[in-house]
């Protein structure tokens, strides 16, 4: 339950008993937590609880109360390790570690140009150590490549929303404007397990019997719309695509579109029109499964809700099982079009949004570690960008390198003949997360040196030559962007164990072993008034946000420009950030999924999440008591296709992709379809879901086709206990 | 590579549009003989039937450089000795590969009266273009009765159609039952009670033998047997010609439609192809748009080198779905469907009759795949099965099990209610807390949620449990009661 705020102090240490107000590690929702210090001889340094906050109520998932857990892991990294030469790892002092890491960074690039060095990093960092990151890569190694693990979260909704809208800010409004709308149409996103009490902010629209979820299982968000509470569409999976266009052209061929709107404030209809006219319900039948009376009753209902037809207000929201596509960007281009047919975009009470996943996915794409981007969400490519960037940061413009390579090329590239020869990775468990894994784990293996900055050895820490101990959020200050688009503040609560230090620290040292000895202050505070400086003018303009203002509580969303500036709750009711002010429809169309099932592949094998974990399980997974409640990687199967096959629960499951192999616990459910199974990626080993997905990416984003390849399973023939 | 492309309707704008996309060398004229751009025919019968606004038909067209798009004209003579076309203004194109995508044009039967010098008496009307639709939706405000001619798909769409928009509708059709080419007896007799639901009048076994006409209108018809039919419209949907008028000219292999091979050339000429109705592929034209599109998929796929063009066996053609648009009537086929032979295959066919609320689904099951349907009156069951179909994805054990159920799971089984659960079960699934741990809260002194969620977290994620939580609480007090009161 949520504790008062009158025990809770900001910022500082405090001692047993205080009480520091921060938020959860885990994913972008960024529920607000209450931190209170424990007595020393408690088995953990702090008690959680859940605080009062407009996005989280008070509210907190299982991970989130458990969170203090992974403070005090058992094999929790506290100090700097070293590769030996038998294999194994020996511990090491900083010094020596560091002089490692700068001697190999200096003769690899000495040896191979600046070129052979490359960063991979994370969404879950703060905004801080995600702009001090991309720093580091463009002024100190001067290296274009830095990517991170939300190009396989967020970059096909951001290439969709900056297209269309010019901007991109994740939901673009408080998420508590949902409660008013009449309908709320989620498309692959599974909110109720993933960020459960989001799902408080859909209690309005199935009050009224507007919440549709269109997923292909019948996951705990799609039962909410149980009981006429809303509409749940099961597509084929790889198909909802076809469902966002079929709905397009009914709103279209029954005059449901919102003509004033569309002619005020977008341009492209008749493209848009053109190319839905070959998506009739009837035909989007045959593809998506999904009867064309249920697309049209759907379309309807959103329509009865938009504004331009006396409703209440409607929301269009995106997530992975949409965008983790090779048509990912299209995918979500497809769901703006029709929010803007609605004319719901840039509407108070009305609107579209992605639902950022990572901790930090938001702030994490906005400020540098992207492979094409500068802070403040600008392009390495505009001149004007880089210099504005270039002269915060005291170096000469043509000093800053261009623009490098999204994620899977990067880890494609990595140990080539042209590619980075060294990899530091902050933030991200690739061997885990990455599609197609043995691939990565084998691209890894090409390296010269692989450095590794975790908080517990992970799958990836495993395989690096050294590994530096971080610290984690209730150990550390420093910002956060969460899913609406707005800052808040991460506060520190304990010292990290050991010898663990933030990245903000470990980047100063290593750039003063490389000849930088200024620029990289290790204190978070400092770190953010640059950031603000460097985003001032840029799409993401954080440059009214400070920390006493965001400590005296005040919400802001981002665009803040100035110390003057209230911040933008809301984005677009004036105009959109494109050159002529209006949004684009852009006509998109459909395609197979890539990997698409085949006589010896037959069934699509679709991955997600549960709610006990998160991402890799990296952290999750270190906890028992999430462990208890999801022990094993398991695979969904329905009763029908396990009858089939002779699959029984609690058995294992042999799955064969094109990629590889995998192992999982089968459990029999009728909540997905018969011709489709699915498997959380939380794990590694036999159980890794990654193993087996598919790594085409999506053309303009860059984005992997995660979501979808086809599968053959049997069962197996090993002994129990195969996937401990 | 220079290509001429000769139609450029739904199927012929498909082509185009994918060439131009995918090969950098193409170079296209495409030649359309309406004056608009292309069009959706399929969408023809929801614009008669008031369904579709007539402004979405529209479809996307090819924009580039390397593409000429003359609406409105249309090709008068091939050359295959030159290589060239001539169109209609005089024009002449020279071409390295020549595509027909003609189409197909409406078979006009032949009734006495139905025309005269000037072309169709008013009233009397084919659907095969935006101005067949155009001149029957002019003529609705002074209609009250139509006759239907032809029972096929696009005949059942335009009398449910026209009957939705308060029209007395008679379907007249020379088979004895309808839509004969895909549904059998049972489905077929099904479907005609459904259309009578729907206000149809259907008239088997008989056609349409003269028009009659009252001051140049339409007034009625007369049918084979001699019945008279009085009415404001008729709309003949007596199927469709392949339009190979001038391929045959060229002396290009024809019989029904242009002869192609699996390759989708011609046998006569390896320059000339022909998809979309106009062809006559190895596997027959079945009149579906989505076969047309397929075939230009693969064509382009050929010339690009992305795969050998291979022929679909009729019976596997993931692309011949008959799906009727009809609000009220749900009658999708596909694959074996109908009156089919079984031959040498193995075939487990499983059917389901349930005449009184107008459904009937039959199943063709060979070697694990599906291979043939017939649903109607089942929306879940036909969207499934299609879905399965196309993409050959394997049956269960017992072929039944598409019949008696969906397949994406049927409806939620009731969630049982918190006073039946088991102690081991999840109330709050955000916590994973089970209802033994809340009861034993409540036990240790708990009565409100609030004081739950602190010894148990329950209903502190998304809240959803928090009624049961209040049941489960209400339910102790209940209990202690008589305890209190003793």
């Amino acid at each position: 339950m949520p504790a008062s705020h009158g025990t809770t102090s900001p910022g500082a240490l405090s001692a047993p008993g205080g009480a520091v107000a921060t938020h959860c590690p885990y994913c972008a929702l960024q529920c607000a937590q209450t931190l209170t210090r424990t007595a020393a001889d408690a088995a953990l340094p702090v008690e959680v609880s859940g605080r009062q906050f407009p996005t989280n109520r008070g509210g907190l998932c299982q991970k989130g109360w458990t969170s203090a857990e992974v403070l005090r892991a058992k094999d929790r990294i506290t100090v700097p390790m070293i590769r030996t030469a038998d294999g194994g790892f020996r511990e090491a002092g900083w010094d020596e570690a560091l002089d490692l890491v700068a001697g190999r960074i200096e003769s690899l690039q000495a040896a191979h140009g600046r070129d052979a060095i490359a960063i991979f990093g994370g969404g879950g960092l703060t905004n801080e150590k995600a702009y001090a990151l991309g720093k580091f890569a463009r002024t100190v190694l001067r290296t274009p490549y830095i990517d991170y693990n939300g190009r396989f979260c967020m970059s096909s909704a951001a290439a969709a929303s900056n297209r269309s809208l010019g901007m991109d800010r994740g939901l673009g409004f408080p998420l508590s404007d949902l409660g008013g709308a009449d309908a709320v149409l989620v498309v692959g996103s599974n909110m109720g397990v993933t960020m459960p009490p989001f799902v408080q902010h859909l209690a309005g629209a199935r009050e009224r019997g507007g919440l549709v979820v269109v997923d292909p299982r019948e996951t705990v968000t799609a039962k909410l719309t149980h009981e006429a509470k809303g509409i749940h569409l099961a597509p084929v999976p790889g198909t909802d695509l076809v469902v966002l266009l079929a709905l397009a052209h009914v709103v279209l061929a029954e005059g449901l579109a919102d003509a004033d709107y569309l002619a005020q404030r977008t341009t492209g209809l008749d493209d848009v029109r053109r190319s839905v006219a070959g998506w009739w319900p009837e035909r989007a039948e045959q593809v998506c499964g999904i009867p064309a009376d249920e697309l049209r009753r759907t379309a309807r209902l959103l329509a009865a809700a938009s504004p331009s037809r006396g409703g209440r207000g409607a929301y269009v929201l995106t997530g992975r099982g949409l965008e983790q596509m090779s048509q990912g960007t299209a995918g979500v281009t497809a769901a703006i079009n029709l929010a803007l047919l609605l004319g719901l975009i840039g509407r108070e009470g009305s609107g579209f949004g992605p639902v950022t996943g990572q901790g930090n996915g938001q702030g994490g794409r906005e400020h540098g570690q992207k492979s094409d981007q500068l802070p403040g969400y600008r392009m390495i490519t505009d001149p004007a960008a880089r210099e504005h960037v270039a002269g915060v940061w005291g170096v000469d413009p043509g000093s800053l390198p261009g623009p490098g390579v999204p994620a899977i090329r990067l880890l494609d590239s990595l140990g080539t003949a042209d590619g980075p020869k060294a990899l530091l990775v902050h933030g991200s468990n690739v061997v885990v997360s990455a599609p197609n894994a043995d691939k990565v784990r084998e691209a890894l293996g090409r390296l010269d040196l692989l450095v590794v900055a975790d908080l517990v050895p992970s799958e990836t820490a495993l395989l690096a030559d050294v590994i530096l101990p971080v610290t984690q959020w209730a150990e550390e200050e420093g910002t956060m962007t969460n899913l609406e688009g707005r800052i808040i503040r991460r506060r520190q609560a304990v010292e990290a164990p050991g010898n663990a230090r933030s990245e903000l620290w470990i980047l100063n040292r290593l750039a003063a072993r490389l000849g930088v000895d200024r620029g990289f202050p290790t204190d978070a505070a400092t770190v953010f008034t640059e950031l603000a400086a460097a985003s001032a003018g840029g799409k993401a303009d954080y440059s009214g946000v400070t920390y006493e203002r965001l400590d005296r509580g005040e919400a802001l969303y981002w665009p803040v420009r100035g110390e003057g500036h209230e911040g933008t709750p809301r984005v677009f009711l004036d105009a959109f950030p494109t050159p002529d002010g209006k949004a684009r429809l852009i006509a998109v169309d459909h395609h197979a999924p890539d990997d698409d099932v085949r006589g010896d592949a037959p069934l699509y094998l679709i991955t997600g999440r549960v709610l006990q974990h998160y991402q890799s399980g990296a952290q999750t997974r270190r906890v028992a008591e999430l462990n208890a409640a999801q022990p094993e990687p398991f695979v969904e199967v329905h009763p029908l296709l396990a009858d089939r096959l002779g699959l029984t629960e609690g058995g294992l499951a042999n799955l064969t992709t094109a990629r590889g192999e995998g192992l999982a616990t089968v459990r029999i459910t009728e909540a997905t379809r018969p011709d489709t199974v699915f498997m959380p990626f939380h794990w590694a080993g036999q159980g890794s879901a990654n193993r087996l997905t598919n790594d085409v990416t999506d053309p303009i984003s860059g984005m992997p086709e995660f979501k979808v390849t086809a599968v053959a399973i049997a069962p197996a023939r090993v002994t129990e206990g195969a996937l401990a | 590579m220079r290509i001429v492309v000769i139609g450029h309707g739904m199927v012929g704008s498909r082509l185009v549009e994918d060439l131009i996309a995918r090969d950098q060398d193409a170079y296209v004229t495409v030649l359309g003989r309406e004056p608009h751009g292309p069009y959706n025919r399929v969408l023809l019968s929801s614009v008669v039937a008031g369904k579709s606004d007539p402004a979405m038909l529209a479809m996307s067209a090819v924009d580039s450089e390397r593409a000429r798009v003359l609406d409105g004209i249309h090709a008068v003579d091939v050359d295959r000795a030159a290589r060239t076309v001539t169109d209609s203004r005089g024009d002449v194109h020279a071409y390295d590969r020549l595509v027909f995508a003609t189409g197909s044009a409406a078979r006009i039967p032949d009734i006495l009266g139905i025309a005269t010098d000037r072309g169709l008496v008013p009233g009397v009307s084919v659907l095969k273009d935006l101005a067949d639709a155009e001149g029957i939706l002019a003529r609705l405000p002074k209609s009250r009765r139509a006759v239907v001619l032809g029972a096929g798909v696009l005949g059942l769409e335009v009398a449910t159609g026209l009957a939705a928009r308060g029209l007395t509708v008679t379907l007249v059709h020379h088979s004895d039952r309808v839509m004969e080419r895909q549904l059998g007896d049972a489905a077929a007799q099904i479907a005609t009670g459904s259309l009578s639901r729907l206000g149809v009048r259907v008239v088997t076994g008989s056609s349409v033998a003269q028009a009659i006409d009252r001051r140049g209108q339409l007034s009625a018809v007369r049918l084979t047997d001699g019945t008279e039919v009085l009415t404001d419209l008729l709309v003949m949907c007596a199927g469709t010609i392949p339009e190979a008028t001038l391929a045959r000219r060229a002396g290009l292999a024809c019989e029904r439609g242009i002869v192609v091979g699996s390759d989708l050339a011609s046998p006569t000429d390896p320059a000339v192809f022909a998809i979309g109705d106009c062809a006559q592929p190895p596997e027959g034209g079945t009149g579906l748009v989505a076969q047309g599109w397929d075939q230009a998929t693969r064509l382009v796929d050929a010339w690009t080198g992305a795969s050998v063009p291979v022929a679909r066996p009729a019976h596997d053609d993931p692309t011949s779905i008959v799906r009727v648009k009809a609000s009220g009537l749900d009658v999708v086929t596909m694959g074996l469907s109908g009156k089919f032979e079984h031959g040498e295959r193995e075939l487990r066919a499983v059917r389901l009759a349930d005449p009184s609320i107008g459904r009937f689904v039959e199943v063709v099951v060979s070697h694990g795949l599906l291979v043939g349907a017939t649903v109607v009156g089942d929306k879940d069951c036909a969207a499934q099965l299609s879905a399965m179909y196309t993409r050959m994805i394997p049956v269960p054990a017992d072929p039944a099990h598409l019949i008696i159920r969906p397949l994406a799971g049927a409806g939620p089984a009731a969630a049982a209610s918190v006073e039946d659960m088991d102690d081991a079960d999840t109330v709050c699934q955000c916590n994973t807390v089970t209802k033994g741990r809340i009861c034993a809260a409540i036990a240790d002194g708990c009565d409100s949620v609030e004081d739950v969620a602190k010894a148990t977290r329950a209903s502190t994620g998304c809240g959803d449990c928090r009624a049961n939580v209040t049941r489960l609480i209400e339910a102790a007090a209940h209990d202690k009661v008589p305890a209190l009161a003793g």
